[in-house]
């Protein structure tokens, strides 16, 4: 009996002290884990430092540029990163064992880039490894064998891999880019469609005329391109098979066939026919050529774009008196009004992840590339230049291509969406517009 | 006197005839006695010497008074009674001359008278040498109570002497007295002011030990205050410090924030809905000891690119206060999240 009460009376006393303990120890370690917390809600804004080595070599190798070079260069393109120059390297690793990561680190480097080359028959093989120097940990390790012909795939390859390591989005470098060049006067005035690597590199004339040749666009699968050639005295829509140079007249009606625009699916074309009097918008299913009118309006209605879902177009029209951008949410849905801010916008491209629209912009007599941003409406200017044409979103949605004129002639310029680095892409002979980037292909 | 009255007590106790005459008789003897013994006892009064000084006349004038009273005085007087004796015989001889038969015829006269003035002068003689007999016994008698008297002088003198030494004694006693007196006074004084000394000391000591008390509570009460401003004080620093924690906590965050920003390079398949969420511990250099990723954003590129700026900074700007390091910068969470994209 006593020893019953006392034991009760010991656990009710020491239930007490365990409670208050308890109380005291959540209160202080509720104080204590009102831990610091910092955020983080912007970047550098500024370009990643990578060091790109040379990277080594067994066997002979191809004349022209080295792989690291292209990669350096496409890296530089992109806007995003900041080769280191080769010279200002303290030593040439081309493995892990030979990595000084303090080296790298005193030099600022995030990233070191380093690989070596195997000539193996008609056959070149690569093997490379990412580095984040602060982690000092190996982010990236392949290797990759391209014909010997074929060093400048492998370069773009290595540089979509690294891109894509560091910074989570698929690289765009072994892309292609469609445009058209205009060289010769008069009589000898040529007009040719070509084809290069996305640093303007390779390029291959895919078709070459005596009348003009506008609106180059790429099919889905990045096999076929959709242009319009005045080959015939007016202005046709063709599709062209690459691999095999085959060419398609798809649209030839009376009056204006322009403006082609592929679905994601690859199988019907958008473009603007004014075979019923105005010009308007039809899609074309390409197996059957069946036509579908999306506009009915008095006014000029074109360029048009799928969204990025594929559901709605973007277009061109001048129903309000100039040119501005329209939004068609669904086929036969009322369009609506995208652009206010200048008296003309015009040639929609969307991003592929559908959040922001590009086209032409005129401020104050000068065309730029403007883009908006389609969830707050807000409008950028992200081109410096002043004759600016024909924008053409990469499909990472990274980079923008456009046509402007340089010292008199049309160039090409690739610059960051956001409107940071600008990259001119070496001018090839004569003119150069209506640029097309190509999709990503596997 | 006393053998004589008892004797004369002793015969009254012998019959008596008429007893009131016996006692009329006896008091009258009692009383004859003790007026003789009385006129007896009664020491002859001494004539003042002085007077002989003062009476200094021209006129011979010899008192008994003034021969009985000297021998170089009865000299003098002699002498002069010689001169004037001799002057009064030259007088006598003229007068004789002239009263021859004056004296002729008193011859008879004379010799009668001679005669009588003979037995006169025998009687004269008789009672002169009677006289000086007595004088002699008044002489002894008088130097007998000269004695006495010197005696009496000399024990007047004792007396006095001794009264003297009695009145000096007393006097001493007195003054002593007086001394005994005047030191007790001075004592009393003396004391009275050691009293009032030690009063005034003690009411110094009070007064002294009241300020003291005023001043020990005017110290314990600045003390107090003082004691109260400095934990106000200290509150207020600590408050301070606190702010100034916080406030520096706040400056080194922003400055943490500002490297990281600079070293944070976000991917470009970034969105806003990604949060890498890292715990980082610094070592009180400012360099980092560890980082954890905590909470990943799904992406791997982003995780990494979050991780590589954390570990870009060769060392974190943190604040020189070890405390505000501990409580705010020894671990701490770092949240990448991007807001402003591309």
């Amino acid at each position: 009996m006593f020893m019953k009460s006392r034991s009760r009376c010991s656990g009710s006393f020491l239930k007490t002290p365990v409670i208050a303990c308890l109380v005291l120890f959540l209160t202080a370690s509720l104080g204590a884990r009102a831990e610091l917390l910092i955020r983080i809600t912007e970047g550098a804004g500024s370009a990643i430092p990578i060091a790109v080595v040379p990277f080594a070599e067994s066997g002979s190798m191809p004349a022209g540029d080295k792989v690291g070079s292209i990669v350096q260069a496409d890296l530089t393109m992109s806007g995003e990163f900041r080769p280191l120059e080769p010279s200002k390297m303290l030593s040439l690793p081309s493995e892990r064992s030979e990595v000084y990561f303090r080296d790298w680190r005193m030099l600022g480097q995030r990233y070191v880039l380093v690989g070596q080359l195997t000539r193996n028959g008609d056959r070149i093989q690569a093997r490379y490894e990412l580095f984040d120097v602060n982690q000092e940990k190996r982010i990236l390790g392949e290797t990759a064998a391209v014909p010997a012909s074929n060093l400048r795939s492998l370069g773009h390859h290595i540089s979509d891999r690294v891109y894509e390591a560091i910074t989570g989005a698929p690289g765009v470098f072994s892309t292609k880019l469609a445009y058209i060049t205009v060289s010769g006067e008069g009589e000898q005035t040529r007009y040719r469609l070509q084809v290069s690597d996305v640093d303007g590199k390779r390029s291959k004339v895919r078709l070459e005329s005596r009348e003009p040749i506008l609106s180059p666009a790429w099919s889905p699968d990045g096999k076929k391109l959709a242009y319009v050639s005045f080959e015939t005295g007016k202005p046709v829509i063709f599709v062209h098979e690459l691999a095999t140079g085959e060419r398609q007249k798809v649209a030839d009606f009376p009056g204006l066939n322009s403006a082609p625009a592929w679905s994601t699916d690859g199988r019907s074309l958008l473009m603007t026919l004014s075979r019923d009097g105005n010009a308007e918008i039809y899609r074309m299913d390409l197996a059957s050529r069946n036509l579908t009118r999306l506009t009915d309006h008095w006014a000029i209605d074109t360029e048009a774009a799928w969204d990025h879902a594929d559901r709605g177009i973007y277009f061109t029209s001048d129903r309000s008196g100039g040119p501005q951008l329209y939004h068609m949410e669904r086929p036969g849905a009322e369009p609506r009004r995208i652009t206010f801010g200048s008296r003309y916008n015009a040639r929609p491209r969307p991003s592929p992840t559908g959040d922001y629209v590009y086209y032409v912009h005129q401020r104050d007599s000068a065309f730029h590339i403007a883009r908006t941003n389609l969830e707050t409406g807000e409008e950028t200017v992200i081109t410096r230049t002043g004759s600016d044409e024909s924008p053409s979103v990469a499909p990472n949605g990274r980079l923008l291509i456009y046509a402007t004129r340089q010292n008199g002639e049309g160039v090409l310029t690739v610059v960051s969406a956001d409107g940071g680095a600008a990259y001119s892409l070496p001018a090839s002979e004569g003119e150069v517009r209506e640029p097309a980037w190509g999709p990503v292909t596997r | 006197m006393k053998g004589h009255k008892r004797d004369i007590v002793s015969t009254g106790k012998a019959p008596l005839k008429s007893p009131v005459a016996v006692s009329v008789g006896l008091h009258l003897l009692v009383f004859g006695i003790a007026l003789a013994g009385w006129s007896w006892n009664t020491p002859p009064e001494p004539e003042p010497r002085s007077i002989s000084a003062r009476l200094i006349s021209p006129e011979p004038r010899p008192t008994p008074v003034v021969e009985e009273q000297d021998e170089a005085d009865k000299e003098q007087e002699r002498k002069q009674a010689q001169a004037r004796e001799q002057e009064e015989a030259e007088r006598q001889r003229q007068a004789e001359e002239k009263a021859r038969q004056e004296a002729e015829r008193k011859a008879q006269e004379e010799a009668r008278r001679r005669e009588e003035e003979r037995r006169q002068q025998e009687a004269q003689a008789k009672e002169l040498a009677e006289k000086q007999a007595r004088e002699r016994e008044a002489a002894r008698q008088k130097a007998e109570a000269e004695a006495k008297e010197r005696e009496r002088q000399k024990a007047e003198e004792e007396r006095k002497r001794q009264e003297e030494a009695k009145r000096r004694a007393e006097e001493e006693k007195r003054r002593q007295e007086e001394q005994r007196k005047k030191e007790e006074a001075e004592r009393q004084r003396r004391e009275e002011e050691a009293r009032k000394e030690a009063e005034r000391k003690r009411l110094e000591a009070e007064r002294r030990l009241r300020e003291q008390q005023l001043e020990a509570l005017a110290d314990q009460a600045r003390q107090e205050r003082e004691a109260e401003a400095r934990r106000q004080q200290e509150a207020a620093a600590a408050r301070a410090r606190e702010a100034q924690m916080q406030s520096e906590s706040d400056k080194y965050q922003a400055l943490i924030r500002e490297r990281l920003k600079q070293a944070w390079y976000p991917p470009s398949s970034a969105n806003e809905n990604m949060t890498a969420r890292l715990q980082i511990t610094l070592l009180p250099t400012g360099e980092l000891a560890s980082v954890k990723l905590v909470g990943s954003s799904g992406n791997t590129a982003f995780d990494n690119s979050a991780l590589s700026a954390v570990r870009s900074l060769n060392r974190y700007p943190i604040p020189d206060n070890r405390d505000t390091f501990e409580r705010y910068f020894r671990q701490f969470m770092i949240e990448f999240n991007p807001q402003r994209l591309r």
